[in-house]
C-alpha cells in the first residue's frame, strides 16, 4: 500500500512512517505540562469523598454535624442532597441494572464506596472533615460475598435486592459441531484456570475540576472520553448538552481505568453548580486502589477434547467474570465478551463454544484495563496448546505451527464472529522463533554450571480487535469519530478531532497525517484534542482506536479541504483543477513551478479576499470528515454472531526464563514480540505502545494481585506497599520486531496498537515457568507466577509423586 | 508557648531554583503542597503521597528527597530545586537529560517524568553510569507507560561521555 496520499501532492518530506519527535513533550519534560491536579482557580473549593469502609451495609446514619463545626468546611453533602440529579443509565438491556446513584444511598457495596463529599476551603480542612463524617457514620454490616463460589452459592446474600440472585448476565450458546468434537476425540481433560485482579493504575490518579461561568458549566476531567462526559453530566444534571463544556487537560495515564464515568464526574460539577463556586476534586492514590476500576478478575472452566496426534478437536470454556458490585458506568461487562470472542488468538480454531457469565461481589466495580479481556482468553487458550502438547508429547511449537492461520487464510471469520481482516500470524511466529533462538542459547549457557536453575520457553499467539464499536459495551454509543480540518489566512492548520490522548502522542500523529495530506510541515498544524467545545464530537481513545480512527478522520476531512483548496488555487492560477498540483506548500500548474500560490494565499482568498474566489464559490476553508469504517458491526448479527472491530492486529509473544528452583525466583532472560498493526504512522510510537503494554503485561503475570478477605470482603492493600508495580529492576529488555499487513477498509492501512502488548505476558511467563518446571510436570493455570507460587507447584508436584524432586 | 500547644503555622524561608521565598504556612504542610500550591510550580507531580513512587521527586540540599514525605518546615532554610530548574534560563533549549528522554521517546503521558529527571540530576553520573547502576537508580521510580527500556537508553545516551560508550540506544 502507498502511503502517497495523493499523487498531485509531492513532499521533499514525507513525515508518515518515520519517528517524528512527539510535540508532547516539551511540557512535562520542562514541567509546565498542566494535568487535572494544576488547575487553579480563584475561590475554587476543594472536595473530599467519604467512602465506605464497609464492604456491604445498610447505611443507618450520617451525622455530619461535628465536620460541619470544622472551621473552613463549606458543606457536607450526602444522598439526599442529590435526589435532582439522576441514576446513572443502565443502557444494556441484557444485564441486572444496577441503578447507580452517584452517592450511596442506603445501601454501599464494596469498600471504598462513595456515600458523602465534604467541601471546605483546602484539602487538609476537607480531609479533617471527611475523617470526622467517618467517624459519625453508623452502619448496619450485612453479609458479604468475597467472589465467585460466595456469590454463586444457594442462598448466597444479594447484593442489588432487585435481582434474583447475583448473576448479572449468563450467555450461554450450544453448539452442536463442539459436541461432535468431543464424541470423536481419542481424549479429553478438564481444568479450571485463573486470571486475577489488577488495575490500569495510570500514574495521575483521577480528578474532576468544575466551574460555571455565564451559565456554561466547565468540567476538567482526567478523562480518557470527553465527550461522553458531557453527554452523561448533562444528561443526569438535566442541562442542554451545549451548556457543558468537558475539557481533558494533560493526562496522566488512563490504560482503560479513565474510559468509565464515575461518580465524581457527576458530584462535583453538581456541588459547583450548587454552591456557584469553582470545585476541584483530586483523587489520591489510597482511595485510587478502591475507588477506580479493577479488572481481569475471571475463572475459566474448560473442557478440552484432543487426539493422540495433538489434533486440538473442541474445546468448551465457561467465563465467568467477577464484576465487583457493578456499579459503574459504563458497566464493567464487555471484557469477559472479549475474552470469548479473541480466545482462539491467531489459531484456526473453530470448534470453541464460549459461556459468558458476570456476578457481582462486594468488591470494587470492575472494568476496563488495557487489553480488555484479550490477555485472559490468551492465557487460557495457550494453557491448553501446552497441555495437549505435553499430553501428546508434541512439540510445542510445532502444534502452535499447525493451528495458526496460515499466509492467504485472511479474512478469516473466528467462531464468535470477529473477521480477522489480515494479519501475520504465521509468519511473525516463525519470526519470533527465528529471534528466539540466540537468546535460549545465552540463557542456557548462563546457567550451565548452576544446577539450581532451569530455564524455558514461553509462547503465545494473539489477536488484537482494533478500533471497537462501543454499542455493546455501553448499550449506546457506536464507534466512529470526527475530525475537523481548516487551514486560516495565513496558511496555518489547525486539525480539531474528538479523540483524546493520554501519553500516546496522538498530537504528533494528526499532525503528521495532515502534514502528509496537505503538503505542509507539521510545524504548521496545531492539534486541538480532548475539548468537547473545540472539537467535534468523539468517543475518546480506548480499545486501540486512536490511530485507526483519527487517521481516517483527518484523512476524510483533509481531502474534502484539498478538493476546494485546489480549486481556488486554479481559479488564482487561471489553469485547470486537474493540471494544479502541490509542491513543497505551493501549488502551481503542473509541469512549471512558476508562477505558483501559497496555503497563506488560499486561505486568505477562502476568507477574506473573496474576489480571489472562483464565482459562485462558498467561502471558508474549514472541512470536516466521520470516519467509521464498513464493516464494523454494533449489534449481533441472526446467528449471535458479531465483527465488533474495525480491524485485527496480531502478535507473537515469547519469553525465555530461567527458574531457581530452591526459591521459586523467576528472572525473564529474554522477552521477544513480533508485532503486525498494520501501516506504521509513527515506529517510535508503536515501539513505545509495545513496551509499556508487555511492562504491565508482565505486571499481571508476576506481580500485581488485588487480594480480599474471603470472609469480610475486606481489601488487604492500601497502598504501593501491597499491590506491587515493576520498576526499572523488574522489567526486562523486550526486542521488538514489525510486520506490516495493512487495514484492508482503512484507507493508510492503520490498525490500532495500544493493547496488545499486555496481551502475551501471562501467557507466555506461565508457559515459559511450566516449560522450564517440566521435570517435576508443572502446569500452572493462574498468575501471578511468584516465588510462592512456583515453590507450591514444586512441592505440590512432588507430593503427588510426579517426578525426581530437587 | 508550652509543648502542649500544638504550633499551627510557621514561618519558612526556602531557596527554590535559586530565588529565595518567605511564608507562613501550616506547621503540617507538606513540601510537595508547598512546592505546588503555595509556591504555584506544578511540575513537581504527586503520584501516591506515601513515599513509595517518586514521582514528587525533587532536590534538597543536594539530595533526591520525595517531597510528599516531608514537611516544608523541614525545607527552612534549605535549598530546593525542581524540574522547572533543567533548563536552561531564558531559552528553548533543554538539558542534556531532558534532551535525551525527547531524543529516545522516554515519556508518554509524563506524569512520572518530572521525578526521574530530579533522581537522575541528583547524582554523579560517574558514579552512576555502568548498566545495572543505573538500573539500580531509576528503579526507586515508577513509570506506567514506557516499561522503562526508552529512559534507560536516554540515561545511557545522556551519560556516554562519562564511559567514554557511543550513546548507544540500545537499553
Amino acid at each position: 500500500m502507498s502511503l502517497d496520499i495523493d499523487p498531485h501532492i509531492r513532499h521533499s518530506t514525507r513525515h508518515i512512517g518515520r519517528s517524528v519527535p512527539r510535540r508532547e513533550d516539551r511540557g512535562p519534560l520542562t514541567g509546565r505540562g498542566r494535568y487535572v491536579a494544576d488547575i487553579k482557580i480563584a475561590g475554587m473549593l476543594e472536595v473530599v469523598l467519604v467512602r465506605s469502609i464497609e464492604a456491604h451495609a445498610r447505611i443507618v446514619s450520617i451525622d455530619t454535624s461535628e465536620a460541619l463545626a470544622v472551621e473552613g468546611v463549606q458543606a457536607v453533602f450526602t444522598a439526599a442532597d442529590l435526589a435532582d440529579v439522576k441514576t446513572f443509565p443502565d443502557y444494556i438491556p441484557y444485564i441486572g441494572p444496577v441503578r447507580q446513584r452517584p452517592l450511596a444511598t442506603d445501601t454501599v457495596r464494596y469498600v471504598g464506596a462513595p456515600y458523602a463529599a465534604v467541601v471546605a476551603d483546602d484539602r487538609y480542612i476537607a480531609e479533617d472533615a471527611a475523617a470526622l463524617v467517618a467517624a459519625g457514620t453508623t452502619y448496619e454490616p450485612l453479609p458479604t460475598v468475597a467472589d465467585l463460589d460466595q456469590a454463586l452459592a444457594p442462598g448466597a446474600p444479594k447484593l442489588h435486592d432487585h435481582w434474583e440472585s447475583n448473576c448479572s448476565f449468563d450467555v450461554a450458546p450450544h453448539k452442536p459441531e463442539v459436541d461432535r468434537a468431543f464424541e470423536q476425540a481419542d481424549h479429553t481433560f478438564t481444568e479450571t484456570y485463573v486470571s486475577q485482579r489488577q488495575t490500569g493504575l495510570p500514574m495521575e490518579t483521577r480528578g474532576v475540576v468544575a466551574d460555571i461561568t455565564d451559565g456554561t458549566l466547565t468540567v476538567w476531567s482526567s478523562t480518557q472520553s470527553p465527550h461522553m462526559v458531557r453527554s452523561t453530566v448533562a444528561l443526569m444534571l438535566g442541562m442542554p448538552e451545549p451548556q457543558v463544556r468537558v475539557v481533558h487537560p494533560t493526562i496522566g495515564g488512563g490504560f482503560g481505568t479513565k474510559t468509565h464515568i464515575y461518580p465524581e464526574d457527576i458530584v462535583v460539577p453538581w456541588i459547583a453548580r450548587r454552591l456557584d463556586r469553582p470545585a476541584r476534586w483530586i483523587e489520591d492514590r489510597m482511595e485510587n486502589l478502591v475507588a477506580s476500576v479493577h479488572a481481569r478478575e475471571q475463572r475459566h472452566d474448560v473442557e478440552v477434547a484432543y487426539d493422540d496426534d495433538g489434533t486440538i478437536r473442541g474445546v468448551r470454556c465457561a467465563s465467568t467474570l467477577d464484576m465487583g458490585s457493578g456499579e459503574i458506568f459504563m458497566p464493567g461487562t464487555a471484557p469477559v465478551f472479549v475474552t470469548n470472542a479473541c480466545i482462539t488468538g491467531g489459531y484456526d480454531f473453530p470448534n470453541m463454544q464460549a459461556r459468558t457469565t458476570g456476578v457481582v461481589t462486594n468488591k470494587t466495580p470492575s472494568g476496563a484495563y488495557r487489553g480488555f479481556g484479550i490477555p485472559e482468553g490468551a492465557f487460557v487458550m495457550e494453557r491448553i496448546i501446552d497441555r495437549v502438547a505435553r499430553l501428546t508429547g508434541t512439540n510445542r511449537a510445532d502444534l502452535r505451527l499447525r493451528m495458526l492461520l496460515q499466509p492467504g487464510q485472511t479474512p478469516y471469520v473466528m467462531h464468535g464472529g470477529g473477521r480477522l481482516d489480515s494479519g501475520s500470524h504465521t509468519e511473525s511466529f516463525e519470526q519470533g522463533l527465528e529471534m528466539t533462538q540466540p537468546a535460549l542459547e545465552r540463557a542456557l549457557a548462563r546457567y550451565a554450571d548452576d544446577p539450581d536453575v532451569r530455564v524455558g520457553v514461553g509462547y503465545c499467539n494473539y489477536v488484537e480487535p482494533t478500533s471497537p464499536s462501543y454499542h455493546l459495551t455501553t448499550g449506546h454509543w457506536g464507534g466512529g469519530d470526527a475530525a475537523t480540518v481548516r487551514v486560516d489566512p495565513d496558511g496555518s492548520v489547525r486539525v480539531a478531532a474528538g479523540l483524546s490522548s493520554f501519553g500516546q502522542g496522538a498530537e504528533t500523529v494528526a499532525a503528521q497525517l495532515a502534514a502528509d495530506a496537505l503538503g505542509v510541515s507539521p510545524e504548521n498544524v496545531t492539534v486541538v484534542l480532548g475539548d468537547t467545545e473545540r472539537a467535534p464530537y468523539g468517543l475518546g481513545s480506548w480499545g486501540s482506536r486512536g490511530a485507526m480512527m483519527l487517521t481516517g478522520s483527518v484523512l476524510l476531512a483533509s481531502e474534502r479541504l484539498m478538493d476546494k483548496a485546489r480549486a481556488i488555487a486554479a481559479h488564482m492560477l487561471e489553469a485547470a483543477e486537474a493540471d494544479i498540483v502541490l509542491t513543497d506548500g505551493a501549488f502551481h500548474v503542473a509541469g512549471s513551478d512558476q508562477p505558483s500560490v501559497s496555503w497563506a494565499e488560499v486561505g486568505t482568498a477562502a476568507w477574506i479576499r473573496y474576489v480571489d474566489l472562483p464565482d459562485g464559490m462558498e467561502p471558508g476553508l474549514e472541512t470536516s470528515g466521520y470516519f467509521h469504517p464498513e464493516n464494523l458491526q454494533h449489534q449481533l448479527d441472526d446467528t449471535g454472531k458479531i465483527n465488533a472491530a474495525a480491524s485485527w492486529s496480531n502478535g507473537a509473544h515469547i519469553g525465555v526464563v530461567s527458574v531457581r528452583v530452591s526459591t521459586g525466583e523467576v528472572r525473564i532472560e529474554d522477552y521477544i514480540v513480533v508485532h503486525d498493526c498494520g501501516t506504521v504512522i509513527n515506529p517510535a510510537l508503536v515501539e513505545g505502545q509495545v513496551h509499556g503494554g508487555v511492562a504491565q503485561g508482565i505486571a499481571g503475570a508476576m506481580y500485581e494481585h488485588f487480594q480480599y478477605d474471603p470472609d469480610t470482603a475486606n481489601p488487604r492493600f492500601a497502598s504501593f506497599m501491597d499491590y506491587l508495580v515493576p520498576t526499572c529492576a523488574e522489567v526486562p529488555r523486550m526486542e521488538v520486531d514489525h510486520f506490516e499487513s495493512p487495514a484492508p477498509e482503512q484507507p493508510l492501512g492503520v490498525k490500532g496498537c495500544g493493547e496488545g502488548g499486555t496481551v502475551g505476558p501471562p501467557a507466555v511467563v506461565a508457559g515459559a515457568v511450566s516449560d522450564a518446571l517440566s521435570e517435576w510436570g508443572v502446569d500452572l493455570t493462574e498468575c501471578p507466577v511468584t516465588p510462592v507460587a512456583v515453590r507450591a507447584a514444586i512441592r505440590s508436584a512432588e507430593a503427588a509423586g510426579a517426578g525426581a524432586g530437587s | 508557648m508550652t509543648i502542649s500547644e500544638p504550633i499551627s503555622e510557621v514561618d519558612v524561608e526556602v531557596t527554590i531554583n535559586g530565588r529565595t521565598r518567605r511564608h507562613r504556612v501550616p506547621a503540617r504542610l507538606l513540601l510537595s503542597d508547598y512546592i505546588r500550591d503555595t509556591v504555584g510550580l506544578t511540575g513537581t507531580h504527586l503520584g501516591c503521597e506515601h513515599g513509595y513512587c517518586g514521582a514528587c521527586t525533587v532536590i534538597v540540599d543536594g539530595d533526591a528527597v520525595r517531597s510528599c514525605l516531608m514537611l516544608a518546615v523541614q525545607a527552612d532554610g534549605g535549598e530546593v530545586r525542581t524540574v522547572e530548574d533543567l533548563a536552561p534560563a531564558g531559552s528553548d533549549s533543554l538539558s542534556p537529560m531532558q534532551q535525551a528522554f525527547h531524543d529516545n521517546h522516554a515519556l508518554q503521558c509524563g506524569f512520572c517524568t518530572a521525578g526521574f529527571l530530579m533522581t537522575l540530576e541528583s547524582v554523579d553520573p560517574g558514579e552512576w553510569n555502568e548498566p545495572e547502576r543505573v538500573v539500580e537508580l531509576l528503579s526507586g521510580n515508577l513509570c506506567r507507560c514506557t516499561g522503562y527500556q526508552n529512559i534507560v537508553a536516554a540515561v545511557t545516551e545522556a551519560w556516554s561521555a562519562y564511559h567514554g560508550g557511543g550513546g548507544s540506544r540500545d537499553g
